[in-house]
Formats: C-alpha cells, sequence, structure tokens
C-alpha cells in the first residue's frame, strides 16, 4: 500500500488501527485457548504477534478475566455454578463437596489422570433449570450426585 | 481561548473550557491531593484522593477527570471530601506493607504526606500478613510489590512516554500486581531501563538503589544541567548531597527530552566505579608519581614548544573547553582533532519534535534501543500514534518490533522512495554510514526533515570551535595530548614519544601516559553544550572537584601562559 492509501483515519470516532487490533484481543484469546488448551506463553505471544499488542498488554487481558485460563487444566473442566439460584437450589455446595470427593482433588485442581479439573463459576446463565454444571462448552442441567455419577463416568469413558 | 466562569472553595475563577477541575484549582493555586495523576501522563481517575464535591452532581466526583462547565461551583475540603479521602487512605493504607519508617521514601513519599495531612494515626482495618515479592532482577533499581499503591503511574509511563510497554497490571482486584510481558522477572523483561517509570512512581515502590536512603528532598540540592550522555543531550536534574551525587532525574520542562532519560543519562554516571585521578602525575622509571602542577605544567609546556604534536579532544567536553583548547593547538600547529563525527544531513535539518509530527519515520543506520535512546522513545511514540517505521539497519536492531518495513544497505533505494512519496517523512541517521546509504539519501533533500545523529555528545560544538572530528586512532605525531576528561577514549599511542593526558578517571590513557594532569568530570564544570539538532544547551556544575583537580580550561591556560602566547 502506498502512504497515500494508508492515510490515518479523520473522523474523531474512527477507530485507530491499533483500538482495532485491541478490539479483537479477547476473542483472539478465546480462540488460542481452544487450540492450546491454555493460554501458555507461546499462545499468548502468538496473539501478541497477530494483533500487533505488547505482550504486557495480552497478559493483563488474559490474567483479569476468569474465564481465560493461563495455567494447565484437565481434557474436562467441570464448572460447577456457585450463583445465586443454583446456591439456593441446594446444588452447589453439595456438587462442589461430592465431586470433590469422588475425585479426590480441591477445587481449581486437576486429577493426576490429566482428566478433570474442577472449578466453580458464578451464574451460567441457567438459573431456571439449577443446579447448573457445565463441561467445556456443554451445559448440564438439574444436576444431582447421581447424575454426575454418570457424567462422569460417560466422561471417563466407563 | 474560552474561559469558563467556575467557583472553586469560594474562589471566583476563569478557567479553560476543556480542563479538568484539578487543572483549573492548579492554575488559582489551590491544591488538591493526587496520586494516581501525574502531569506528564494521562488522567486515569483510579485512586480516588482527588475526590471534590461539586453542587449539583449527585455523588462526589474525581477532580483529575471532571471537566469544569460554567458556572461549576466545587468543594475541595468539605467534610464530605474530608471523609471520603481519609477512607480511600484507610484502604490504601491497609492493602499492602505500609509501614513507612522502613521505608526509604519516608518523607518523601506522596502517601505518607497525604496519611499526615488527613490526620491517619490509625488502622481500622486489618493489615496485610502475607508479604509480597521484592523484584530485584534489575540492575539498578529495584521493584518492591509491598509498598506499591497500583496507581499505574508506572504503566502509563512506559506505554506513553517510553512507548516500551514493559509493564502491566496483573490479575484483579486484591491480586493486581504490576507485572512485567508476560508476567516475567524485570530484568528478563523488555524493561529498558530507562527509570522513567521510577521517576513517577509516587511511593517507595520502585526504589533506586544508589540514592535510597541518601537523602530526602529537604536535604539534597538540585542542580539544572545537560546529559553528555550522547549528542541528544536531554535536560536533566543532579540531585546531590554533600558533594555527591546522589540521583539524576530527567527535566520534565527540557524541550529536549521532556522529562525522559535512558539508563545511560540516569544511571550510568552514578555507577562510574573507576579510580578518580586527584593530583597531577609524572611517570618516572616507568611508574606515575604525585607532583606539583607547576612541575607537570613545566614538562608539558616544554614538550608542547617544538616537536611535532598531535591534540585530541573528548567531545564531551563543553563548547568553552573546545574552543580554548582550538585557540591553544591551533597557535602551536598541533593536528587537532575531536573525536567523534557528524550524521549527513542532505536536506533541511529537523528537530526531535518533527517525530511527533511524522507519517513515515525512515531510521538508517541507528539502534536506537542502544544508543541515542530517547530518540528511540520518541520513534516508538510517534509509531504508536500511527507513524510507520522504516528501518535500514541489521537484522538484530533493538526497534525492528516497531518497524512496517526493515532492509539492509543494499535495499535502501526502495524505502527512500517510499519516504519521499510521504507527507511529513522525518530521516534520522547515523553517523558513520556507508557513503552509498549517504548518496542513497540524496532523493529526499527537500522533501524531508533530517535528524542526524551524532556520534560524542559535543560533535557540533567541536565543529563550531574549528576542531575537526575524527575516530582518534589516526593521529601520529612525536607527542601527543589528549584531553580526555572523564571519557573513556581509546587511542593508540601510534609511536608518540611522549603523551599527556588530562584525564579524570585512572584507565588505558593514564596508562601510555607520560604526564597525567587531573581534570573534573561533567558534573563539576559548568558551560555549553551544543546537541545533535545544533541547540545550544547550558551545563551546570553540582559538584566540586577534589582539592588538586583544576578545571580544564584553566589548564589549558596556564599552558598557553607558559609559552607565552596572548590566548
Ligand atoms: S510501582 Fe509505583 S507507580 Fe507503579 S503502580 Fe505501584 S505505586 Fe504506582
Ligand atoms: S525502566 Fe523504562 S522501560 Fe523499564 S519498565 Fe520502567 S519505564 Fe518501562
Ligand atoms: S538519550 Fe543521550 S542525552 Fe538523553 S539521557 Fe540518554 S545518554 Fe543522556
Ligand atoms: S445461578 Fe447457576 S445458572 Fe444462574
Ligand atoms: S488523582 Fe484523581 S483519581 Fe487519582
Amino acid at each position: 500500500m502506498s502512504p497515500e492509501e494508508q492515510k490515518q483515519p479523520t473522523h474523531p470516532e474512527t477507530p485507530t488501527a491499533k483500538q482495532a487490533q485491541r478490539s479483537m484481543l479477547l476473542t483472539a484469546l478465546y480462540i488460542a485457548q481452544a487450540q492450546y488448551g491454555h493460554l501458555n506463553d507461546e499462545a499468548l505471544q502468538r496473539v501478541a504477534e497477530r494483533l500487533g499488542l505488547p505482550l504486557s498488554e495480552v497478559y493483563s487481558t488474559a490474567s483479569f478475566y476468569s474465564l481465560y485460563r493461563l495455567k494447565p487444566v484437565g481434557r474436562y473442566v467441570i464448572q460447577v455454578c456457585d450463583g445465586l439460584s443454583c446456591h439456593l437450589a441446594g446444588g452447589a455446595d453439595t456438587l462442589v463437596d461430592y465431586i470433590r470427593q469422588k475425585l479426590g482433588i480441591r477445587v481449581g485442581e486437576t486429577t493426576s489422570d490429566g482428566l478433570f479439573t474442577l472449578q466453580t463459576v458464578e451464574c451460567v446463565a441457567s438459573c431456571g433449570t439449577s443446579p447448573a454444571v457445565r463441561v467445556n462448552d456443554e451445559l448440564y442441567e438439574n444436576m444431582t450426585p447421581q447424575k454426575v455419577d454418570r457424567l462422569l463416568d460417560q466422561l471417563a469413558g466407563r | 481561548m474560552t474561559k469558563v466562569q467556575i467557583t472553586i472553595d469560594g474562589q471566583k475563577i476563569a478557567a479553560e473550557a476543556g480542563s479538568t477541575v484539578l487543572e483549573a484549582a492548579r492554575e488559582a493555586g489551590l491544591d488538591i491531593p493526587t496520586l494516581c495523576h501525574h502531569p506528564a501522563l494521562s488522567n486515569w481517575g483510579a485512586c480516588r484522593i482527588c475526590l471534590v464535591e461539586i453542587e449539583r452532581q449527585r455523588a462526589l466526583q474525581t477532580a483529575c477527570t471532571f471537566p469544569v462547565t460554567e458556572g461549576m461551583v466545587v468543594h475541595t475540603e468539605s467534610e464530605k471530601v474530608v471523609a471520603a479521602r481519609k477512607f480511600v487512605l484507610q484502604l490504601l493504607f491497609s492493602e499492602r506493607n505500609h509501614y513507612c519508617m522502613y521505608c526509604q521514601m519516608s518523607g518523601d513519599c506522596e502517601l505518607q504526606s497525604l496519611a499526615y495531612r488527613y490526620g491517619l494515626t490509625e488502622w481500622p482495618y486489618p493489615r496485610p500478613v502475607e508479604p509480597l515479592a521484592v523484584d530485584a532482577t534489575r540492575q539498578y533499581f529495584v521493584m518492591d510489590h509491598n509498598r506499591c499503591i497500583l496507581c499505574r503511574r508506572c504503566v502509563r509511563a512506559c506505554a506513553e512516554l517510553v512507548a516500551n510497554h514493559t509493564l502491566g497490571v496483573r490479575e484483579r482486584g486484591i491480586h493486581s500486581m504490576i507485572t512485567a510481558d508476560l508476567n516475567v522477572p524485570m530484568g528478563e523483561s523488555s524493561c529498558i531501563q530507562c527509570g522513567t517509570c521510577l521517576q513517577v512512581c509516587p511511593t517507595g515502590a520502585l526504589m533506586d538503589l544508589k540514592s535510597a536512603y541518601r537523602g530526602r528532598e529537604t536535604q539534597v540540592e538540585r542542580t539544572r544541567s545537560t546529559c553528555v550522555g550522547c549528542s541528544i543531550g536531554c535536560g536533566i536534574e543532579l540531585v546531590s548531597r554533600a558533594n555527591h551525587l546522589v540521583r539524576i532525574e530527567g527535566d520534565w520542562d527540557a524541550e529536549v527530552n521532556k522529562g525522559l532519560l535512558c539508563v545511560v543519562g540516569r544511571f550510568e554516571p552514578l555507577f562510574d566505579d573507576r579510580q578518580r585521578v586527584t593530583q597531577p602525575l609524572v611517570r618516572r622509571r616507568g611508574l606515575l608519581e604525585p607532583c606539583e602542577w607547576d612541575e607537570a605544567l613545566g614538562l608539558v609546556a616544554e614538550k608542547l614548544s617544538g616537536d611535532s604534536l598531535a591534540a585530541l579532544i573528548t567531545t564531551r567536553a563543553t563548547n568553552e573547553t573546545m574552543t580554548q583548547f582550538g585557540r591553544l593547538f591551533r597557535s602551536l600547529g598541533a593536528e587537532m582533532a575531536a573525536v567523534g563525527s557528524l550524521a549527513p544531513a542532505p536536506g533541511a535539518e529537523g528537530r526531535l519534535t518533527d517525530l511527533a509530527e511524522a507519517d513515515v519515520i525512515l531510521v538508517v543506520g541507528a539502534d536506537l534501543k542502544k544508543d541515542h535512546q530517547v530518540a528511540g522513545a520518541f520513534v516508538r511514540r510517534a509509531v504508536d500514534r500511527g507513524a510507520r517505521l522504516a528501518l535500514v539497519a541489521d537484522a538484530d536492531n533493538g526497534l525492528a518490533s516497531y518497524a512496517t518495513w526493515h532492509v539492509g544497505f543494499d535495499q535502501m533505494d526502495s524505502l527512500v522512495g517510499m519516504a519521499a512519496q510521504a507527507s511529513r517523512p522525518v530521516v534520522v541517521c547515523a553517523a558513520d554510514l556507508p557513503a552509498e546509504a549517504e548518496a542513497a539519501l540524496a532523493p529526499l533533500a527537500g522533501k524531508a526533515s533530517f535528524l542526524g545523529l551524532s556520534r560524542g555528545s559535543n560533535s557540533r560544538g567541536a565543529v563550531a570551535a574549528g576542531l575537526p572530528l575524527s575516530r582518534g586512532g589516526e593521529a601520529s605525531a612525536r607527542v601527543l595530548y589528549i584531553l580526555a576528561e572523564d571519557d573513556r577514549l581509546h587511542i593508540p599511542r601510534n609511536g608518540a614519544g611522549f603523551v599527556v593526558a588530562q584525564a579524570s578517571y585512572v584507565g588505558p590513557l593514564t596508562d601510555m601516559a607520560d604526564v597525567v594532569l587531573p581534570a573534573p568530570i561533567w558534573a563539576e564544570q559548568s558551560g555549553h553544550v551544543t546537541n545533535t539538532e545544533g541547540r545550544v544547551q547550558s551545563v551546570q556544575a553540582a559538584l566540586t572537584p577534589p582539592e588538586n583537580v583544576w578545571p580544564t580550561v584553566k589548564v589549558l591556560k596556564t599552558l598557553a601562559g607558559r609559552l607565552n602566547l596572548a590566548l
């Protein structure tokens, strides 16, 4: 492109090239996380390079949002909803305790076979069918310990 | 400029339209406290210490971000405001370790002084138990997260002023921490140790290893001067106490650098651990022995008259020294040279400030991460703003990641052609370019403004004083006079039978010298230097030289007197 064609936008509301790149950051991180499983240095570096953003900015953003994972997680990330509705439905505490005991890990940890990671999250927008559990991108509704048993067995391929 | 009428604390003020309440208040001499605000940085509005009461606004507002409007009535120290500020301070003090008596900033800390101002006498909230990390991985200064109030001045300074973007804030809420790049130790990060973050930090979180605990603001002296670390000639403030340099700060009001400095200017002079020459020395039976000025000058004067003579001078010297040196050695018929060189400027000479307006910046042969680093910051800022960088340089150039185009000298023509099409091109060239590169710039004459970066701090001053420039190795004569002052010159003897070194420090030059005349360092002399743009700037002595060290010009004049030269 000639410098003429690359003239900076003049309208005050028009984002600069840099701002436009920045606005893609969340999506880019999401895609990178899907590809790499978690946002390791290589993934973050590639995002920074592709968008032309500083490493510090990419890291600050990635570490700000709890849905981005900076550490490796298991193949299945079990997110038990601890939002108000799920809590009142009696699900959260019971389910978390149940899964903790069953898998022998604490919240935030991963089983030694690398299969499951347990997390608690705020409202996953399924209050009508609480308690809710999300595994990777799948939603499981009206959960009970029995349903958790079946789900985990199925995921573990048993 | 349009003005709006506002009232602050009962005082009627005509404030500039578009300014903030804080700016209007400060303009009128009213003091609203701030922490995250810094005049050189963008407004952030994060710390909430500047809260003020504005009539007809429901909540308290941050003065540092709130724009003035016609008829606005502001109260800056109302009961409500004071209570809110106290609350903010209590939260800040409870979040991390602020035991001031163990902090090097105690006495100069902006947070501490606000605690005094608002009478904080206790911690109403539980204080932190877990100590945070101290990052001491950088060579010249330390980051103590325990003292950090997360005001983000450092982050903004690194991004907006230095355009290096090393710093960020990781995580959020109580877990927030200042971090570098992908959360690596500062010393392993992209940080270039310019220390701009250090200069703006309001607390003891960023701590300079040399100045820590060495004097509060009320105990030190400040001298405005000019850095002679390179030919940019940044404006500095020398902070000294009891004839010792404590710290060097960037002068926010200096036209050249507007507060910025680089690692060379801010830290290196303080960490210079070479041994000083404190008296004249004469070589006897192979060894340098102390002697009186009279004897040393007598010996030198004798050698200067008669034999074939070469005289070299550092380009760290002032214009005054250059002039005197030129007079003396010209009348002695010496082969003279100053050790430096100018960069080519085939067209109109530009200024550093042109970079702020440029749309294309063509950098030829210069690595602005290694040399002339403050110019590097201005180039990066321009790129952040949307200018495009065309780099003609080695592959490992420090600004490579900012460049839109990056080629070697062999392909330079394409970039020259491109720059010629731009509407406001600026060419930044290094000194000592290959002749073909210099020739290749010719088409830009009349189109671009040229910013040549001369090698040697005061090469332009040398040229103005009629001294030719050289690399310093070519001189060959029976007698060699080297005026080095505090410069680290490497000059071969080239078979000279007698060598005089006028030097501040012991080193390779004094090792080969037959007579050593002690010289002041740059911070001990006043005068002027001419920067790479041709700007004549003043150097001010902040320190007194050791007792037996004479000013350089006095030595040159005395020698002239001994040789019966009327100069
Ligand atoms: S290090 Fe200093 S400037 Fe940076 S956020 Fe902490 S207190 Fe503010
Ligand atoms: S020293 Fe300079 S480059 Fe390093 S973090 Fe501070 S402002 Fe950024
Ligand atoms: S850029 Fe040059 S003049 Fe400025 S601080 Fe660095 S060495 Fe000194
Ligand atoms: S609270 Fe669990 S889905 Fe809304
Ligand atoms: S100084 Fe205004 S919010 Fe920090």
